[in-house]
Formats: structure tokens, C-alpha cells, sequence
């Protein structure tokens, strides 16, 4: 029989979090997290099992997240390094492959026919390209991820972290310097850097589920049948 | 690996737990040992972290349990001490009773 402290459902995005990072350890830890949360929630109540929950959580994400840099520095290095090139190599193309696209569909005609011609050629040149660029990172965070075998999340967020955090600390010294001076052309262009480290990270976490439900145990079937 | 080998501070820790415990040691168990012997609470990562790390020098053994439903039928991954770690932990022990010998720390420093 189902007591209602088995019930009590440890919070989601916290266990979901828990089975992105861990590494081989998913059915463990997620075993042991789920163990303790349930005798917590028996003891002193759902709301303080979760608060519980979520603290561990987060020092166990942190945990493992240091530990696959220290087990595996140079993976997580040449991995994060070769994505960060291909980043680099990919952002530009969805340009240059719309901008191909686009001489070809008009036939080197200049100026325009007609209004829609040009904002037809506007919208892809601007939402486009913007598109694109996004595809982009999501892919290279999932090659990024299929490379880092094992620590794809570690190795996707690291990435993440350098293709947003390099262009932000360089536009925070340039404002810093010319205090003055507000360059707001590159805005635009720091949040699509933004979107793209949010892809990468997205890329890598899809690899990683899928890596996961592919080497899911026979403990899951018993898993979508709790009365068991 | 040299046979001068020493535990860190918190291996040193884990593989007591897992002494103490015996065959009931797995996550669960050796987080609570160690938080209620030592006051200090402690991540079920930092413990896997250091088991995965004994396990890789050969100081740790483990076994999957069966999965249970109380644990949404996920499995206990099970440890032990191997004689390797028994060792070392034996040579990092005495190590420190000769570095704390006639210090009468408690005394003087508490």
C-alpha cells in the first residue's frame, strides 16, 4: 500500500537537475535523494523534505560539476576549445548562406521592384540570420555534448559560459572605460550571444537525456509503476 | 600508486563510515553517519564524488542492490573496503597519532 509520505514528490526541476549532472551516478544518487526525501517528509513535513531537497540538490550539482572538471580536465578542455572554434566558424554562416540565397532568389536585381520584394529580403536577412545563428548553437552544443561523453552537461555549460561570458566582459570594459559613450548597436548583439550560450546548454541537456533513456536500467519499468 | 599513499581529510572520513557501517554502507547510510558523527552536513555528491575517487584507487568496492519501490526502483549501490584501502587507512591513522602524539590537543587548544 502507498503510504502518503511515498506520495510526497520531491521537487521537479530539482530532481530533473539532479539526473542532467550526475553522471553515472543518476540511478544512485536520484535513489538516495528520493530514500532521504521520503523518511524527511515522514519526519518534519513535505515543506521542510523539500526545502532539504533542494539544498542537496544544488551542492550535489556543484559537487559534480567540479569533480568531472577534476577527473577530466583535458576532455572537458578540448572539448569546450574545439566547440567554442566551431561556434565561432558557425555564427557567421547563417549569413552568409542567407545572404546567398537571397542573390540567388532576386537575380543580382538592384534596386528592388517592389516593397515586398525588400521586406521579404529585411526578414530574412533580419529574423533570419537570427534563426539560424541559434540552430547553430544548439548544434554545437549537441556536438559539444556527444564529445564530452559522460560529462555532456559540464562541458555544454562551460561552453555556454565562455561564448556569453567573453563578449559580456568585453562590452563591460568598453562601457566601464567609455563611460560617456553608449554603443547601442552591440546590444542587440549581446543578447543574441545570450540566446545562443542558453542554446549550447539546451544542445548539451538534450544529448544528455537522450544518453540517458538510452541506457536506462530494467529499474525503470519499476520506476512508472510506484505501487510496486 | 606508491605504497605511501595517504587518505585526504574527507576520505579519511568516508572510509571510517563505511567501516562502521559495514555491509549496510551505501549513500544514504554513510551521509547520515558522517553528518551525525561529525556535525557537518555533507552533499550525497561530495560523498559519491569520494567514493568513485577510493573506487578508482582501489581503496572501495561496490554492488548494485535490487531496486526498491521506496527509492521510486532505483538500486543501493553498495561499498566496502578492499584490504588495499584497509591498509592505507591503517598507514594515514598512524600517521597522525605520530604527528598528534604528546601535543595533548584537547588541552592546550580547545
Amino acid at each position: 500500500m502507498m503510504t502518503q509520505e511515498f506520495r510526497a514528490r520531491p521537487p521537479r526541476i530539482a530532481a530533473w537537475l539532479v539526473d542532467l549532472f550526475a553522471p553515472d551516478e543518476t540511478e544512485t544518487i536520484a535513489g538516495d535523494l528520493l530514500e532521504e526525501f521520503s523518511e524527511l517528509a515522514s519526519k518534519l513535513g513535505v515543506t521542510s523534505a523539500r526545502r532539504w531537497y533542494r539544498r542537496q540538490s544544488v551542492k550535489t550539482i556543484a559537487h559534480l560539476f567540479a569533480t568531472a572538471f577534476r577527473d577530466a580536465p583535458w576532455l572537458i578542455a578540448c572539448t569546450t576549445v574545439a566547440g567554442y572554434y566551431l561556434f565561432g566558424f558557425g555564427y557567421g554562416l547563417p549569413e552568409r548562406v542567407i545572404v546567398a540565397i537571397l542573390n540567388l532568389h532576386r537575380h543580382g536585381v538592384v534596386p528592388y521592384f517592389t516593397q515586398s520584394q525588400m521586406d521579404f529580403h529585411i526578414f530574412w536577412l533580419n529574423s533570419g540570420i537570427y534563426v539560424g545563428r541559434l540552430l547553430v548553437s544548439l548544434l554545437v552544443g549537441c556536438i559539444v555534448a556527444m564529445a564530452a561523453k559522460g560529462r555532456e552537461m559540464v562541458a555544454a555549460m562551460t561552453l555556454g559560459f565562455i561564448t556569453a561570458g567573453l563578449p559580456w566582459a568585453g562590452y563591460l570594459l568598453w562601457a566601464a572605460k567609455h563611460r560617456d559613450a553608449f554603443p547601442p548597436a552591440f546590444l542587440p548583439f549581446l543578447v543574441n550571444i545570450l540566446g545562443g550560450s542558453v542554446l549550447i546548454v539546451v544542445g548539451g541537456g538534450i544529448v544528455r537525456k537522450i544518453r540517458v533513456s538510452r541506457s536506462a536500467s530494467p529499474a525503470d519499468y519499476l520506476r512508472s509503476y510506484p505501487d510496486h | 600508486m606508491s605504497g605511501r599513499d595517504y587518505l585526504g581529510e574527507f576520505e579519511h572520513i568516508v572510509i571510517l563510515a563505511l567501516l562502521r557501517l559495514g555491509d549496510r554502507a551505501y549513500g544514504v547510510t554513510v551521509r547520515q553517519e558522517i553528518e551525525s558523527r561529525t556535525r557537518r552536513e555533507v552533499s550525497i555528491g561530495a560523498i559519491y564524488a569520494t567514493l568513485n575517487r577510493l573506487e578508482a584507487k582501489g581503496y572501495v568496492k561496490s554492488h548494485l542492490g535490487d531496486p526498491t519501490a521506496e527509492r521510486g526502483g532505483r538500486s543501493k549501490r553498495f561499498f566496502h573496503v578492499t584490504a588495499k584501502g584497509l591498509a592505507t587507512v591503517n598507514r594515514t591513522h598512524r600517521a597522525l597519532q605520530g604527528m598528534t602524539e604528546g601535543l595533548n590537543l584537547i588541552e592546550r587548544y580547545s
